[in-house]
Protein backbone atom coordinates (compact mmCIF):
# COMPACT_ATOMS: atom_id res chain seq x y z
CA UNK A 1 0.00 0.00 0.00
CA UNK A 2 2.78 2.37 1.02
CA UNK A 3 4.70 1.57 -2.14
CA UNK A 4 1.63 2.15 -4.30
CA UNK A 5 1.02 5.55 -2.68
CA UNK A 6 4.69 6.49 -3.12
CA UNK A 7 4.56 5.54 -6.79
CA UNK A 8 1.31 7.45 -7.25
CA UNK A 9 2.83 10.62 -5.80
CA UNK A 10 5.99 10.12 -7.82
CA UNK A 11 4.05 10.23 -11.09
CA UNK A 12 1.53 12.78 -9.78
CA UNK A 13 2.86 15.68 -11.88
CA UNK A 14 2.20 13.62 -15.03
CA UNK A 15 -1.28 12.69 -13.78
CA UNK A 16 -1.89 16.34 -12.93
CA UNK A 17 -0.86 17.28 -16.45
CA UNK A 18 -3.47 15.07 -18.05
CA UNK A 19 -5.99 15.14 -15.21
CA UNK A 20 -6.20 18.86 -14.66
CA UNK A 21 -4.01 20.97 -16.92
CA UNK A 22 -5.27 19.38 -20.16
CA UNK A 23 -8.99 20.04 -19.49
CA UNK A 24 -8.13 23.44 -18.03
CA UNK A 25 -6.38 24.42 -21.26
CA UNK A 26 -9.24 23.04 -23.35
CA UNK A 27 -11.95 24.83 -21.37
CA UNK A 28 -10.01 28.09 -21.22
CA UNK A 29 -9.63 28.02 -25.01
CA UNK A 30 -13.33 27.36 -25.46
CA UNK A 31 -14.21 30.13 -22.98
CA UNK A 32 -12.13 32.71 -24.88
CA UNK A 33 -13.20 31.36 -28.28
CA UNK A 34 -9.71 30.34 -29.38
CA UNK A 35 -9.42 27.75 -32.16
CA UNK A 36 -6.81 25.00 -31.71
CA UNK A 37 -4.29 24.75 -34.58
CA UNK A 38 -3.90 21.83 -37.02
CA UNK A 39 -7.53 20.82 -36.73
CA UNK A 40 -7.03 19.56 -33.18
CA UNK A 41 -9.87 19.51 -30.69
CA UNK A 42 -9.42 21.71 -27.59
CA UNK A 43 -8.96 18.67 -25.36
CA UNK A 44 -6.54 17.17 -27.90
CA UNK A 45 -4.37 20.25 -27.67
CA UNK A 46 -4.78 20.28 -23.89
CA UNK A 47 -3.50 16.71 -23.69
CA UNK A 48 -0.70 17.51 -26.09
CA UNK A 49 0.49 20.28 -23.76
CA UNK A 50 -0.53 18.92 -20.34
CA UNK A 51 0.82 15.39 -20.85
CA UNK A 52 4.41 16.28 -21.87
CA UNK A 53 4.49 19.17 -19.40
CA UNK A 54 3.48 16.85 -16.56
CA UNK A 55 6.00 14.28 -17.75
CA UNK A 56 8.70 16.98 -17.78
CA UNK A 57 7.77 17.96 -14.20
CA UNK A 58 7.85 14.31 -13.13
CA UNK A 59 11.29 13.73 -14.61
CA UNK A 60 12.89 17.11 -13.87
CA UNK A 61 11.25 17.70 -10.49
CA UNK A 62 9.92 21.15 -11.31
CA UNK A 63 7.28 22.61 -13.56
CA UNK A 64 9.45 25.33 -15.10
CA UNK B 1 24.81 25.51 16.16
CA UNK B 2 28.29 26.13 17.44
CA UNK B 3 29.38 26.70 13.87
CA UNK B 4 26.57 29.17 13.44
CA UNK B 5 27.70 31.06 16.52
CA UNK B 6 31.21 31.17 15.11
CA UNK B 7 29.92 32.53 11.82
CA UNK B 8 27.74 35.07 13.60
CA UNK B 9 30.67 36.08 15.76
CA UNK B 10 32.89 36.44 12.72
CA UNK B 11 30.28 38.67 11.13
CA UNK B 12 30.35 40.87 14.20
CA UNK B 13 26.75 40.35 15.12
CA UNK B 14 27.35 38.77 18.50
CA UNK B 15 27.39 41.18 21.36
CA UNK B 16 25.81 41.57 24.75
CA UNK B 17 23.34 38.98 26.02
CA UNK B 18 25.96 36.41 27.00
CA UNK B 19 25.34 32.71 26.99
CA UNK B 20 22.13 32.64 28.94
CA UNK B 21 18.58 33.81 28.58
CA UNK B 22 16.21 34.00 31.48
CA UNK B 23 13.18 31.82 30.91
CA UNK B 24 10.22 30.74 32.95
CA UNK B 25 9.66 27.09 33.65
CA UNK B 26 6.42 26.38 35.46
CA UNK B 27 5.94 28.99 38.14
CA UNK B 28 9.62 29.52 38.76
CA UNK B 29 12.08 31.83 37.10
CA UNK B 30 15.39 30.30 36.20
CA UNK B 31 18.26 31.13 33.93
CA UNK B 32 18.85 28.54 31.24
CA UNK B 33 21.23 28.26 28.33
CA UNK B 34 19.76 29.86 25.23
CA UNK B 35 19.50 27.87 22.01
CA UNK B 36 21.44 30.55 20.22
CA UNK B 37 23.06 33.43 21.99
CA UNK B 38 24.03 35.59 19.05
CA UNK B 39 21.55 38.42 18.63
CA UNK B 40 20.65 39.49 15.09
CA UNK B 41 19.36 42.76 16.51
CA UNK B 42 22.21 44.65 18.21
CA UNK B 43 21.53 44.29 21.90
CA UNK B 44 23.61 47.22 23.05
CA UNK B 45 21.50 47.81 26.14
CA UNK B 46 21.71 44.25 27.25
CA UNK B 47 25.51 44.22 27.46
CA UNK B 48 25.32 46.25 30.64
CA UNK B 49 22.55 44.20 32.24
CA UNK B 50 23.40 41.86 35.03
CA UNK B 51 21.53 38.67 35.78
CA UNK B 52 19.22 40.25 38.37
CA UNK B 53 18.24 43.05 36.02
CA UNK B 54 17.47 40.59 33.27
CA UNK B 55 15.38 38.46 35.59
CA UNK B 56 13.52 41.53 36.88
CA UNK B 57 12.90 42.69 33.33
CA UNK B 58 11.61 39.29 32.36
CA UNK B 59 9.26 39.25 35.33
CA UNK B 60 7.94 42.66 34.34
CA UNK B 61 7.70 41.58 30.71
CA UNK B 62 5.72 38.49 31.65
CA UNK B 63 3.33 40.41 33.89
CA UNK B 64 2.56 42.82 31.05
CA UNK B 65 2.21 40.02 28.49
CA UNK B 66 -0.25 38.14 30.67
CA UNK B 67 -2.72 41.01 30.32
CA UNK B 68 -2.95 40.36 26.58
CA UNK B 69 -3.53 36.63 26.66
CA UNK B 70 -7.01 35.51 25.61
CA UNK B 71 -9.67 38.03 24.65
CA UNK B 72 -12.33 37.70 21.99
CA UNK B 73 -11.24 34.24 20.91
CA UNK B 74 -14.71 33.35 19.60
CA UNK B 75 -13.80 35.49 16.57
CA UNK B 76 -11.46 32.80 15.28
CA UNK B 77 -13.91 29.86 15.14
CA UNK B 78 -16.64 32.22 13.89
CA UNK B 79 -14.40 33.36 11.03
CA UNK B 80 -13.13 29.84 10.31
CA UNK B 81 -16.54 28.14 10.13
CA UNK B 82 -18.23 30.98 8.25
CA UNK B 83 -15.49 31.17 5.63
CA UNK B 84 -15.37 27.40 5.27
CA UNK B 85 -19.14 27.23 4.76
CA UNK B 86 -19.06 30.03 2.19
CA UNK B 87 -16.14 28.42 0.38
CA UNK B 88 -17.85 25.01 0.30
CA UNK B 89 -20.98 26.61 -1.13
CA UNK B 90 -18.92 27.90 -4.06
CA UNK B 91 -18.68 24.40 -5.55
CA UNK B 92 -22.41 23.66 -6.06
CA UNK B 93 -23.03 27.32 -6.93
CA UNK B 94 -20.32 27.18 -9.60
CA UNK B 95 -21.71 23.97 -11.07
CA UNK B 96 -25.19 25.52 -11.18
CA UNK B 97 -23.74 28.62 -12.83
CA UNK B 98 -24.89 30.92 -10.03
CA UNK B 99 -21.45 32.05 -8.94
CA UNK B 100 -19.54 35.22 -9.71
CA UNK B 101 -16.23 33.46 -10.35
CA UNK B 102 -13.86 36.46 -10.05
CA UNK B 103 -15.42 37.35 -6.70
CA UNK B 104 -15.28 33.73 -5.56
CA UNK B 105 -11.61 33.59 -6.56
CA UNK B 106 -10.75 36.68 -4.51
CA UNK B 107 -12.74 35.44 -1.51
CA UNK B 108 -11.25 31.93 -1.71
CA UNK B 109 -7.75 33.44 -1.69
CA UNK B 110 -8.60 35.57 1.34
CA UNK B 111 -10.06 32.49 3.06
CA UNK B 112 -6.93 30.49 2.25
CA UNK B 113 -4.69 33.08 3.93
CA UNK B 114 -7.11 33.88 6.75
CA UNK B 115 -7.59 30.19 7.41
CA UNK B 116 -3.97 29.85 8.38
CA UNK B 117 -4.38 32.67 10.90
CA UNK B 118 -7.36 30.97 12.58
CA UNK B 119 -5.67 27.57 12.53
CA UNK B 120 -2.56 29.18 14.01
CA UNK B 121 -4.50 30.12 17.15
CA UNK B 122 -5.72 26.53 17.34
CA UNK B 123 -2.16 25.23 16.93
CA UNK B 124 -1.26 27.06 20.13
CA UNK B 125 -4.50 25.88 21.83
CA UNK B 126 -5.51 29.51 22.32
CA UNK B 127 -9.18 28.77 21.58
CA UNK B 128 -9.42 25.83 23.99
CA UNK B 129 -6.68 24.31 26.14
CA UNK B 130 -6.35 20.50 26.39
CA UNK B 131 -8.92 19.25 28.85
CA UNK B 132 -11.06 22.38 28.70
CA UNK B 133 -14.69 22.28 27.59
CA UNK B 134 -13.82 24.35 24.51
CA UNK B 135 -11.14 21.93 23.36
CA UNK B 136 -13.34 20.42 20.64
CA UNK B 137 -13.89 23.91 19.20
CA UNK B 138 -10.15 24.51 19.17
CA UNK B 139 -9.54 21.27 17.26
CA UNK B 140 -12.33 21.75 14.73
CA UNK B 141 -11.36 25.35 14.11
CA UNK B 142 -7.90 24.14 13.25
CA UNK B 143 -9.18 21.30 11.07
CA UNK B 144 -11.53 23.31 8.87
CA UNK B 145 -9.18 26.29 8.58
CA UNK B 146 -6.39 24.63 6.61
CA UNK B 147 -8.44 22.54 4.19
CA UNK B 148 -8.28 25.21 1.47
CA UNK B 149 -4.49 25.21 1.53
CA UNK B 150 -4.46 21.38 1.62
CA UNK B 151 -2.33 21.33 4.74
CA UNK B 152 -3.99 19.20 7.42
CA UNK B 153 -4.17 20.67 10.88
CA UNK B 154 -2.38 17.70 12.45
CA UNK B 155 0.66 18.29 10.23
CA UNK B 156 0.44 22.08 10.44
CA UNK B 157 0.41 22.00 14.25
CA UNK B 158 3.32 19.57 14.58
CA UNK B 159 5.45 21.51 12.14
CA UNK B 160 4.59 24.89 13.62
CA UNK B 161 5.43 23.78 17.15
CA UNK B 162 8.73 22.36 15.85
CA UNK B 163 9.35 25.77 14.31
CA UNK B 164 8.87 27.36 17.74
CA UNK B 165 11.10 24.81 19.48
CA UNK B 166 13.91 25.10 16.92
CA UNK B 167 13.36 28.50 15.36
CA UNK B 168 15.93 29.18 12.59
CA UNK B 169 17.81 25.92 13.14
CA UNK B 170 19.01 24.85 9.66
CA UNK B 171 17.99 21.22 10.12
CA UNK B 172 15.30 21.23 12.79
CA UNK B 173 13.19 24.25 11.88
CA UNK B 174 10.63 23.05 9.26
CA UNK B 175 10.36 26.61 7.94
CA UNK B 176 14.08 26.96 7.32
CA UNK B 177 13.77 26.31 3.52
CA UNK B 178 11.99 29.69 3.31
CA UNK B 179 15.28 31.41 4.04
CA UNK B 180 16.06 33.96 1.31
CA UNK B 181 18.34 36.91 0.69
CA UNK B 182 15.58 39.42 0.00
CA UNK B 183 11.86 39.81 -0.73
CA UNK B 184 12.02 38.83 -4.41
CA UNK B 185 14.15 35.83 -3.62
CA UNK B 186 11.67 34.94 -0.86
CA UNK B 187 8.75 35.08 -3.31
CA UNK B 188 10.70 32.86 -5.70
CA UNK B 189 11.43 30.41 -2.85
CA UNK B 190 7.72 30.14 -2.02
CA UNK B 191 7.24 28.74 -5.53
CA UNK B 192 10.47 26.74 -5.67
CA UNK B 193 9.85 24.95 -2.37
CA UNK B 194 6.58 23.56 -3.69
CA UNK B 195 8.13 21.97 -6.76
CA UNK B 196 7.86 18.17 -6.74
CA UNK B 197 11.55 17.34 -6.93
CA UNK B 198 13.03 20.21 -4.94
CA UNK B 199 14.24 19.59 -1.38
CA UNK B 200 11.64 22.02 -0.09
CA UNK B 201 9.03 22.16 2.61
CA UNK B 202 7.32 18.78 2.24
CA UNK B 203 10.64 16.93 2.14
CA UNK B 204 11.92 18.57 5.32
CA UNK B 205 8.53 17.88 6.94
CA UNK B 206 8.80 14.20 6.08
CA UNK B 207 12.32 14.02 7.43
CA UNK B 208 11.37 15.73 10.70
CA UNK B 209 8.32 13.48 11.08
CA UNK B 210 10.50 10.39 10.54
CA UNK B 211 12.92 11.65 13.19
CA UNK B 212 10.04 12.21 15.61
CA UNK B 213 8.90 8.64 15.04
CA UNK B 214 5.69 9.06 17.04
CA UNK B 215 2.18 7.84 16.24
CA UNK B 216 1.13 11.48 16.06
CA UNK B 217 3.77 12.10 13.39
CA UNK B 218 2.75 9.03 11.37
CA UNK B 219 -0.93 10.02 11.61
CA UNK B 220 -0.22 13.53 10.42
CA UNK B 221 1.59 12.17 7.37
CA UNK B 222 -1.42 9.94 6.61
CA UNK B 223 -3.73 12.94 7.01
CA UNK B 224 -1.58 14.85 4.52
CA UNK B 225 -1.71 12.04 1.96
CA UNK B 226 -5.49 11.71 2.37
CA UNK B 227 -6.15 15.44 2.01
CA UNK B 228 -3.86 15.74 -1.01
CA UNK B 229 -5.58 12.80 -2.71
CA UNK B 230 -9.01 14.32 -2.01
CA UNK B 231 -7.81 17.66 -3.39
CA UNK B 232 -6.48 16.07 -6.57
CA UNK B 233 -9.55 13.84 -6.99
CA UNK B 234 -11.84 16.89 -6.74
CA UNK B 235 -9.72 18.84 -9.23
CA UNK B 236 -9.57 15.96 -11.73
CA UNK B 237 -13.27 15.12 -11.39
CA UNK B 238 -14.36 18.73 -11.80
CA UNK B 239 -11.96 19.33 -14.68
CA UNK B 240 -13.11 16.30 -16.68
CA UNK B 241 -16.75 17.17 -15.95
CA UNK B 242 -16.33 20.54 -17.64
CA UNK B 243 -15.57 22.67 -14.55
CA UNK B 244 -11.80 23.05 -14.79
CA UNK B 245 -11.89 26.86 -14.70
CA UNK B 246 -14.19 26.80 -11.68
CA UNK B 247 -11.92 24.32 -9.86
CA UNK B 248 -8.89 26.43 -10.71
CA UNK B 249 -10.43 29.65 -9.44
CA UNK B 250 -12.08 28.24 -6.31
CA UNK B 251 -9.35 25.93 -5.04
CA UNK B 252 -6.20 25.45 -7.11
CA UNK B 253 -5.08 29.07 -7.59
CA UNK B 254 -6.28 30.37 -4.19
CA UNK B 255 -4.31 27.57 -2.56
CA UNK B 256 -1.10 28.45 -4.39
CA UNK B 257 -1.44 32.21 -3.97
CA UNK B 258 -2.43 31.72 -0.33
CA UNK B 259 0.54 29.44 0.38
CA UNK B 260 2.95 31.90 -1.19
CA UNK B 261 1.48 34.76 0.81
CA UNK B 262 1.62 32.73 4.02
CA UNK B 263 5.18 31.60 3.37
CA UNK B 264 6.29 35.12 2.59
CA UNK B 265 4.61 36.93 5.46
CA UNK B 266 4.43 34.30 8.16
CA UNK B 267 7.73 32.62 7.54
CA UNK B 268 10.22 34.72 5.63
CA UNK B 269 9.45 38.33 6.64
CA UNK B 270 9.47 38.01 10.45
CA UNK B 271 12.46 35.65 10.59
CA UNK B 272 14.73 37.23 8.02
CA UNK B 273 17.76 36.81 7.89
CA UNK B 274 17.16 33.55 9.73
CA UNK B 275 20.51 33.34 11.42
CA UNK B 276 19.90 33.81 15.13
CA UNK B 277 18.16 31.35 17.42
CA UNK B 278 17.91 33.24 20.70
CA UNK B 279 14.66 34.15 22.44
CA UNK B 280 15.00 37.84 21.58
CA UNK B 281 16.80 37.41 18.29
CA UNK B 282 15.11 34.67 16.26
CA UNK B 283 12.35 37.00 15.07
CA UNK B 284 12.37 40.63 14.03
CA UNK B 285 10.02 43.56 14.37
CA UNK B 286 9.40 45.33 11.08
CA UNK B 287 7.16 47.84 9.38
CA UNK B 288 5.26 46.35 6.46
CA UNK B 289 4.22 48.30 3.38
CA UNK B 290 0.92 46.45 3.49
CA UNK B 291 0.32 47.45 7.10
CA UNK B 292 -0.49 45.29 10.08
CA UNK B 293 -3.58 43.61 8.59
CA UNK B 294 -2.06 43.27 5.13
CA UNK B 295 0.92 41.49 6.65
CA UNK B 296 -1.44 39.29 8.69
CA UNK B 297 -0.16 40.80 11.93
CA UNK B 298 3.40 39.70 11.23
CA UNK B 299 4.96 43.08 12.01
CA UNK B 300 4.77 42.04 15.66
CA UNK B 301 5.36 38.31 15.20
CA UNK B 302 8.25 38.84 17.63
CA UNK B 303 5.66 39.13 20.41
CA UNK B 304 4.06 35.88 19.29
CA UNK B 305 7.37 34.04 19.63
CA UNK B 306 7.86 35.44 23.11
CA UNK B 307 4.27 34.77 24.18
CA UNK B 308 2.34 32.40 21.87
CA UNK B 309 -0.71 32.61 24.16
CA UNK B 310 -1.24 36.21 23.02
CA UNK B 311 -3.63 35.93 20.06
CA UNK B 312 -2.72 37.44 16.69
CA UNK B 313 -5.15 40.34 16.97
CA UNK B 314 -3.53 41.52 20.22
CA UNK B 315 0.18 41.28 19.43
CA UNK B 316 0.43 44.88 18.24
CA UNK B 317 -1.30 46.16 21.35
CA UNK B 318 0.96 43.95 23.47
CA UNK B 319 4.02 45.24 21.61
CA UNK B 320 3.25 48.84 22.53
CA UNK B 321 2.81 47.86 26.16
CA UNK B 322 5.97 45.73 26.20
CA UNK B 323 8.12 48.13 24.23
CA UNK B 324 9.70 50.00 27.19
CA UNK B 325 10.76 46.72 28.82
CA UNK B 326 12.06 45.30 25.56
CA UNK B 327 14.06 48.46 24.88
CA UNK B 328 15.65 48.23 28.32
CA UNK B 329 16.69 44.72 27.35
CA UNK B 330 18.30 46.08 24.21
CA UNK B 331 15.77 44.94 21.62
CA UNK B 332 15.47 47.30 18.67
CA UNK B 333 11.85 48.44 18.73
CA UNK B 334 10.78 50.35 15.61
CA UNK B 335 7.61 52.42 15.26
CA UNK B 336 4.86 50.08 14.13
Amino acid sequence: MQRAVQTLFKIMPFLFGIGFIAPLIAQTMTYWGWEPPLGLSPIGLGLLIGGPWGLYATLRGRWV
Amino acid sequence: MGALRDIAGAMGVTQGQGATDAMFFGDGLVETPARGDAPAIPLTGDASLDKHTRVALLREEREIARRFEGGKMWLYPAFAFTCYAIWLSFFPLAIMGWLNLPLAFVLSTVFAVGGYVTSHEAMHSNIGRPGSKMRWLNEWTGKVSTIIIVFPFSMARLMHLEHHYHCNHPEKDPDYPDRASGPWHAIYKTWLNRQPGVDGSIHIYKRILAEMGTKEAADSLKDTIRLQLIFLAVLFAMAWSGYAIEAALIWWLPRHIGLSYIRFYLSWAPHHPRVEQGRYTNTRLFKSRLGHIGSIGMETHFIHHLYPAIPSHRTKEAYHALRPVLEKRGVHCPEI
